[in-house]
């Protein structure tokens, strides 16, 4: 038995421990916000919170998560946080078809929590793990600088 | 989901290095090489052959310490963890910021960057250059080897199967008034293996060179170092002489020999190799780090 925090919930699961905690999410919580994109921890998409560090999904067998606090994009939506980066992004026209969004999302907060007010280069290196291929870098790069303006001040809550 | 397979997961090393010393276990720590070098089709589990040993949460592999002028790290830190460490050597620092990208460098640890022994290791060159050795624990002692001979050829390694690399350490670096660079080529700035790697480390005592390393990276099967062209080095007076340079370039030359795939070129990589070498030779000052 592996038992870890998912979103806030204590969970309990009998699933192998090679399995990747991103199929885990997806599979057997329905959590589809996280996504799969290369499965290599190359292109950012299932970007998780694990401990409150920005992680890949993908790259997570289970039975390393025994005792950990993981967070989903789908467990930081009710985050003050959280509806700013989702106005900023909507504002920048940071989101089109949507597929890296969440774990843009994700890099974006984990960026923001330890630094709230990046310079464009911080910004891009927070990203730097994160691909997108139709928006554009720009605009997203342009949504996190709103997003850290907007939100002067709340980024280092809890 | 998946078959069942059989893990380990202890609160010690203690007991951690008793299950070695029984069994053949695939040892995981971050886990960012083996997840991918064992990955399976979408939705199922990586096919690990082995019973998986967890290590990354283990305390006791995680310390960093100065021991007279050496510094010990433990091999399960995570590269962010060196990046906030007070201890850990600016170049180094420099370095573990040119690997992967934030989320990656909290996962993976510089000990599995050792135990992958990719010909692209990044932080292979640097540690050639710094001398490493490592530390092998298990359940008999400590067992002490310089990482040129612990690391023997692509994801070939001196570790038995009893052990673990426990602690890398960097002999007199915490004092040594060295001049030490990294460079990195590859296709993005993020996330990319190296085409090329390349370390340097310079000493000089009075105009004169003391101590010199060099180490390449990406151009063979393991990291490429000559102490017999090293040695040729030291005693001549910085700024070099063009001669001097080119003699050194010329040997390396004829040593590296790396190959084409479908990261780069053998040619680009040679001539990428031998410059970097040059400019670094061709350095009017060398600044202690």
């Amino acid at each position: 038995m592996i038992k870890f925090t998912l979103n806030g919930r204590t969970i309990e699961t009998d699933a192998s421990p090679a399995i990747r905690l991103l199929d885990l999410i997806r599979e057997e919580f329905e959590l589809i916000g996280t996504k799969e994109g290369c499965g290599e921890g190359e292109c950012g998409a299932c970007s998780v919170f694990v401990n409150n560090l920005l992680q890949n999904s993908c790259l997570i067998p289970i039975g390393s998560i025994e005792g950990a606090d993981v967070q989903t994009i789908e467990g930081i939506m009710e985050t003050e946080q959280f509806k700013i980066l989702d106005e900023s992004y909507s504002e920048a026209g940071g989101v089109q078809c949507g597929y890296c969004i969440p774990g843009m999302v994700m890099a974006s907060a984990a960026l923001l929590s330890k630094n709230p007010h990046p310079s464009e280069e911080e910004i891009r290196e927070g990203i730097s793990g994160n691909l997108c291929r139709c928006t554009g870098y720009n605009m997203i790069v342009n949504a996190i600088n709103l997003a850290a303006k907007k939100g002067d001040g709340i980024w280092q809550k809890k | 989901m998946a078959e069942k397979i059989t893990s380990y997961r202890f609160d010690h090393l203690d007991d951690t290095l008793s299950q070695l010393n029984k069994e053949d276990c695939a040892i995981m720590a971050g886990g960012t090489d083996v997840m991918v070098l064992h990955k399976s089709r979408r939705g199922a589990a990586p096919k690990i052959p082995k019973p998986i040993i967890f290590i990354d949460h283990l305390s006791e592999l995680k310390r960093v310490y100065q021991n007279e002028k050496d510094l010990h790290i433990g091999a399960c830190c995570t590269y962010s963890e060196l990046l906030e460490e007070r201890l850990i050597p600016v170049p180094l620092k420099d370095a573990i910021r040119t690997i992967a990208a934030p989320a990656i460098r909290n996962r993976g640890t510089l000990g599995g960057n050792i135990c992958n022994a990719s010909p692209a290791g990044d932080t292979l060159p640097l540690l050639y250059v710094f001398n490493a050795k490592l530390v092998l624990r298990s359940i008999h002692g400590d067992r002490i080897m310089a990482i040129s001979d612990f690391i023997q050829g692509p994801r070939r390694i001196g570790r038995n199967q009893n052990e673990i690399l426990a602690e890398i350490i960097l002999p007199s670096v915490l004092e040594e008034g060295a001049h030490v660079v990294f460079e990195k080529v590859g296709n993005r700035n993020a996330d990319a293996i190296a085409k090329v790697g390349f370390a340097g480390y310079i000493r000089i005592n009075d105009a004169r060179i003391d101590d010199v390393r060099f180490a390449f990276g990406a151009v063979g099967p393991t990291m490429v170092r000559s102490m017999d062209i090293e040695k040729t080095l030291v005693g001549k007076s910085v700024p070099l002489a063009d001669a001097d340079i080119g003699q050194v370039v010329a040997a390396f030359g004829k040593i590296i020999r790396p190959i084409d795939d479908q990261r780069s070129t053998a040619a680009y990589r040679k001539t990428v190799s031998l410059n970097l070498l040059r400019y670094f030779l061709s350095m009017k000052h060398y600044q202690p780090t």
